[in-house]
């Protein structure tokens, strides 16, 4: 027996541990300590998740104001970084949105779940307010080195410049350095954070994916950037129609959870029970609602009660009645479409396209949830890829590219499950099919649900993987119908050289068994190239039949595109500027012109700087449709900006006259 | 022309060698004026196949396959003319290749004549396709045209029969089953060879699925106790397992059984094949089926009669549940099912399409699991009784 259990009980009775105290940590501190989880997990998707939250901020921005979006990202390398295998890097995203309010500067960069976006059901790109703050945090981490902001709203006559540092113990923005500085441009925003991080440019989680990806998915975006050991490229912008975003629809109650329900209830204050149903769920009725009231034996009383004054005994049992109650599916309105002529347009800035196929479904319910997918299937030439590598698979959610954990995403899930063998493509059993294509999926939906909270990947429900499918599978029927054009084409040509390698074997042959004389010998080839003159000149025929189809088709398409982007510029053309637009126009045109030359510099840059390699003669080709306006636009550019006769280029645009010469300069940042 | 002779197989094959050099100088003629050449084949298929029980084995009917000559046909036809061409050889020189060895002789002439790449075969399937294209085009055995198939199956043991086979020198080779002691005699592919007598009456002849079984049965002491002949098909019958059957029931005219395993698959693709031939080959079922034999089990009867152990069809097997499909057919198309005659053969696999039940062989082993000769013993049963349809 040791001493230590000889002495008494109470002794031995362990003594209470001495309390710690128990503190409360900020939001911002424990971002901070778990930048991993919203996409900062190492340097190279430190690069990837500051553009990416930039970007989806701009564009945002631009969308909710009605501005078409221009957006400059240049990388720069500033030297070698304290990490293992980093780079000290200057990142600039520049952009023409709505600018930021001075107040809001702060909490933009640098307060976390600081959101205009949060639970609004709607179909944006950011939702939760974390992202920017945590660049800016790892900014700081990294370098010590706040996020440099210079932003400017329309209403102001000067650009805000700071700098914004996080306040980790009270998750707030500290502005530094606060200066008002005249700025290139009526309205705007551009970011510049120096840290460390690597570039990865190639491959699905490259930042030239992501970038291409943006592309795609925007085709009302220009984007210029500049990157290193790649230089710079600019896609120009496809559509002048500014995606519009609608306002959510009220949540439907076969959505909520009791605790939901109730804490929906809290918000309406007096308001009658009846008119909560009514207005704060959507699919309810005043008829819904009476007949649930008869079929589920309320109280007839509780209808006109106030909200506030209905217990919660109460609420449970409406709760449990709307529950059994059968009721319309949500409504479908809140989705936002890229549609199937912007998206065709869009698909050929992405490389040498030669072929491809875009399906936008009808926006539709997936697991109660309003959704709607877009699919683009296209066939690139010299881009590297294998015959027999993977397709390249770009996932979108609300237009969002999505970049790592492919294998888990609902998307993913729905493409190897389909069989593109029937569509001509090469497919390996259960896998991705094979070959040059790219393989675009967008899902749109105010509600995506994702597998973690760095939203890479959406969860594969058996309903969204259905509906996935079918969108896939409709671009994939249209995909076959060209390949088996070209299929044909291909048998035809076959044929026809059929014909002359067989051809004189055979002869040969038959002369060989029979032992015939070379007279029998030279008179049967005579014969044989008669046979075979008509059957090459009808085989020639059908081949020359199977490529005017083909031609005919790419004309359609052609055509059906001009037709959109034709109908896209009159629409733009003969759109009277918005009282607020004269004004910003106006109060522009009273500023000194170092503005405008400076902007033309922007736009200037952008036609100097070397063509992007990816934009190849079929982009052209489409392009080459609009070329007068697209030259004119050009012209009107560089007279501005080098010369400064942007007159004679204002001339050509019509009214307003007075206000012609800014409106022409400022045509791509200040549509609408 | 010169008549050709076969040294191997002794016999003169100028009738196949005129047909073929009558059909090339068609063929050349059609070219020098501008003509297509047309290449006619029958079609052997089940659509084309006839069934008259006073026959007794499926014909083909009227249908023929029309190649001529055009961008499509044109490489099915110069490859077919090429093979054509050594198939032509090797009955000139008395040679004889399997389909295999003709694949790679095509192989090395093709090697030699640069020309001739374009014919070149990707696979064995490829060349065999050619070949049996010709065949059904000169409506000639393949074993004919000196490609022999791989001797498999066949198997006999009897203590009467003697065998006398021609050689291909024209001398004679006398084979008595009773001396080999426990080997058994093996049929070549082209049993017509071969002349058959009985030192002594021989009362029936059996012919077994198993070749096992045939074995066992023979071991056990089944011919030292009945005057017959016992046959192994080891499965689908050969070309030389029906052409022996034929022979044995052409020259001794004997009562002859088949007794099998109860499936879909053995009543189809064995026991038709043996006494009707099959739709691939209507160009030579007539000297390779055997009318006369007679279906003597497992019959469904017998499962509840000896309660033999059977079970369900696997249809998630590939083979079994070909067969039964393949059955379902049959009794709407099959012209041999079809056939009234034929009605208690047909009973049996529609029993087996609706039961999904299959019943061994072998089973009739659990009637008397002490007793090695309880199958012997009930065969013999059967046949005395008349228990066979």
């Amino acid at each position: 027996m040791t001493k230590k259990s000889a002495k008494p009980a109470a002794e031995e009775a362990p003594k209470p541990r001495a309390s710690k105290k128990i503190t409360s940590s900020s939001t911002a501190e424990y971002f901070s300590k778990n930048l991993q989880q919203v996409g900062f997990s190492s340097p190279t998707k430190a690069v990837l998740t500051t553009v990416k939250e930039a970007m989806d901020n701009s564009l945002d921005a631009c969308e909710d104001h009605g501005i078409l979006p221009n957006i400059n990202i240049v990388i720069e390398k500033m030297g070698a970084g304290t990490m293992k295998n980093t780079d000290r890097l200057k990142i600039v995203i520049d952009d023409n949105g709505p600018g930021i309010p001075e107040n809001d500067i702060a909490k933009v960069f640098g307060e976390y779940l600081a959101s205009s976006k949060f639970g609004r059901g709607r179909c944006s790109r950011g939702q939760q307010g974390i992202g920017i703050s945590a660049a800016t945090t790892w900014a700081l981490q990294t370098t010590a080195t706040p996020v440099r902001v210079i932003t400017k709203t329309k209403d102001q006559r000067k650009a805000i410049s700071c700098s914004i540092e996080v306040d980790l113990k009270n998750n707030k923005g500290i502005v530094r350095d606060r200066q008002t500085i005249d700025w290139d441009r009526n309205h705007g925003t551009s970011v510049e954070f120096i840290m460390e991080g690597r570039v990865q440019l190639n491959g699905e989680a490259g930042l030239l994916s992501y970038l291409r990806g943006n592309v795609l998915v925007n085709p009302h975006m220009t984007l210029t950037y500049t990157l290193p050991e790649v230089g710079s490229a600019t896609y120009e912008r496809v559509t002048q129609d500014v995606p519009h975003v609608p306002d959510a629809t009220e949540p439907h109650p076969h959505t909520m959870k009791l605790g939901e329900f109730l804490a929906h209830a809290r918000l309406f204050g007096r308001t009658k029970l009846q008119t909560w149903l009514k207005t704060g769920f959507s699919r309810m009725s005043d008829k819904v609602i009476t007949d649930m009231w008869k079929a589920q034996s309320l109280p007839a009383n509780l209808l006109d009660k106030g909200v506030e004054s209905v217990s919660d005994e109460s609420l449970k049992s409406v709760y449990a009645a709307v529950q059994a109650t059968q009721l319309m599916a949500p409504s479908t309105q809140s989705v936002v479409s890229i549609g199937e002529d912007a998206m065709s347009l869009s698909v050929e800035r992405l490389g040498e396209i030669d072929f491809f196929a875009v399906a936008t479904r009808k926006p539709t319910i997936c697991d109660f949830k309003p959704i709607q997918v877009e699919v683009a299937i296209a066939r690139v030439h010299g881009a590297g890829i294998d015959g027999d590598e993977p397709v390249q698979v770009l996932r979108f959610a609300n237009r969002v590219p999505l970049q790592f954990d492919k294998a888990a995403c609902a998307i993913v899930k729905a493409i190897t499950t389909v069989n593109w063998r029937s569509y001509g493509l090469r497919q390996p059993k259960d896998a991705l099919p094979t070959g040059p294509y790219i393989l675009a999926v967008s899902i749109v939906s105010p509600f995506i649900k994702f597998k973690n909270a760095s939203k890479e990947t959406i969860d594969a429900s058996d309903e969204l993987v259905e509906e996935i499918r079918r969108a896939l599978m409709q671009a994939g029927q249209r995909l076959s119908r060209h390949l088996s054009r070209e299929t044909k084409a291909a048998d035809l040509e076959e044929k026809i050289q059929h014909i002359e390698k067989f051809g004189p074997v055979l002869v040969d042959t038959l002369v060989r068994i029979t032992k015939s004389p070379d007279k029998r010998k030279t008179a049967a080839y005579e014969g044989l190239k008669k046979i075979l003159g008509r059957d090459t000149d009808e085989a020639q025929t059908k081949l020359a039949s199977a490529e005017t189809a083909l031609d005919e088709a790419n004309l359609a398409r052609k055509k059906r595109l001009k037709a959109f982007r034709d109908e896209d510029s009159a629409l733009e053309a003969s759109r009277a500027p918005t009282p607020e637009e004269l004004e910003a126009m106006e109060a522009e045109a009273s500023e000194d012109s170092s503005s405008e030359e400076s902007f033309g510099e922007v736009s200037g840059d952008s036609d100097d700087a070397p063509k992007s390699k990816k934009k190849k003669k079929s982009d052209e080709d489409i392009l080459s449709v609009f070329a007068p306006e697209k030259t004119k636009s050009k012209a009107t550019k560089k007279d501005a900006s080098k010369k400064g006769t942007a007159k004679k280029a204002a001339e050509k645009k019509p009214e307003p006259k007075t206000t012609a010469k800014k409106a022409t300069a400022k045509a791509p940042a200040n549509k609408k | 022309m010169p008549s050709v002779h076969s040294p191997r197989k002794g016999r003169i094959n100028t009738d196949i060698m005129k047909q073929c050099l009558a059909l090339c100088d068609h063929m050349l003629t059609d070219l020098e004026k501008a003509k297509r050449p047309v290449l006619k084949a029958t079609k052997c298929s089940l659509d084309n196949s006839l069934y008259d029980h006073r026959v007794g084995f499926l014909t083909p009917g009227d249908k023929k396959v029309s190649t001529e000559l055009n961008v499509s046909s044109v490489k099915k036809m110069s490859r077919s003319v090429f093979m054509l061409e050594i198939l032509l050889r090797n009955l000139e020189t008395g040679n004889v290749a399997n389909k295999r060895e003709l694949y790679y002789v095509s192989k090395g002439e093709i090697k030699q004549n640069p020309l001739l790449k374009a014919l070149d075969f990707a696979d064995q399937d490829e060349s065999d396709e050619v070949i049996d294209f010709i065949c059904e085009m000169i409506e000639a055995y393949r074993e004919e045209l000196n490609c022999f198939a791989n001797d498999r199956g066949g198997q006999t043991y009897s203590q009467q029969l003697v065998v006398t086979e021609t050689l291909s020198d024209g001398a004679q080779a006398v084979i008595d089953l009773s001396q080999l002691g426990t080997s058994p005699f093996q049929p070549k592919n082209r049993p017509q060879n071969l002349t058959l007598k009985a030192k002594k009456k021989i009362d029936f002849g059996i012919i077994i699925e198993s070749e096992g079984t045939a074995n066992t049965l023979v071991a056990n002491g089944f011919t030292k106790r009945h005057n017959c002949i016992v046959v192994g098909s080891q499965g689908v019958p050969s070309n030389a397992v029906r052409g022996w059957v034929k022979r044995i029931q052409d020259q001794l005219k004997i009562p002859l059984y088949f007794f099998g395993d109860l499936d879909a698959y053995t009543l189809q693709n064995i026991y038709r094949t043996l006494k009707a031939g099959s739709a691939s080959s209507l160009i030579r079922n007539s000297d390779f089926s055997a009318p006369e034999v007679r279906f003597l089990g497992v019959l469904p009867e017998d499962i509840k009669k000896y309660d033999l152990n059977d079970y369900s069809v696997n249809e998630k097997d590939a083979q079994e549940g070909r067969a039964l499909k393949k059955a379902k057919d049959a009794l709407q198309n099959d012209p041999f099912f079809r056939d009234k005659r034929n009605k208690g053969l047909a009973e049996i696999l529609e029993w087996l399409y609706k039961n999904k039940r299959r019943c061994e062989q072998q089973a009739y082993y659990s009637v008397a699991p002490r007793d090695p000769q309880i199958a012997e013993k009930i065969i013999i049963e059967k046949i005395k009784k008349g228990n066979y349809v």
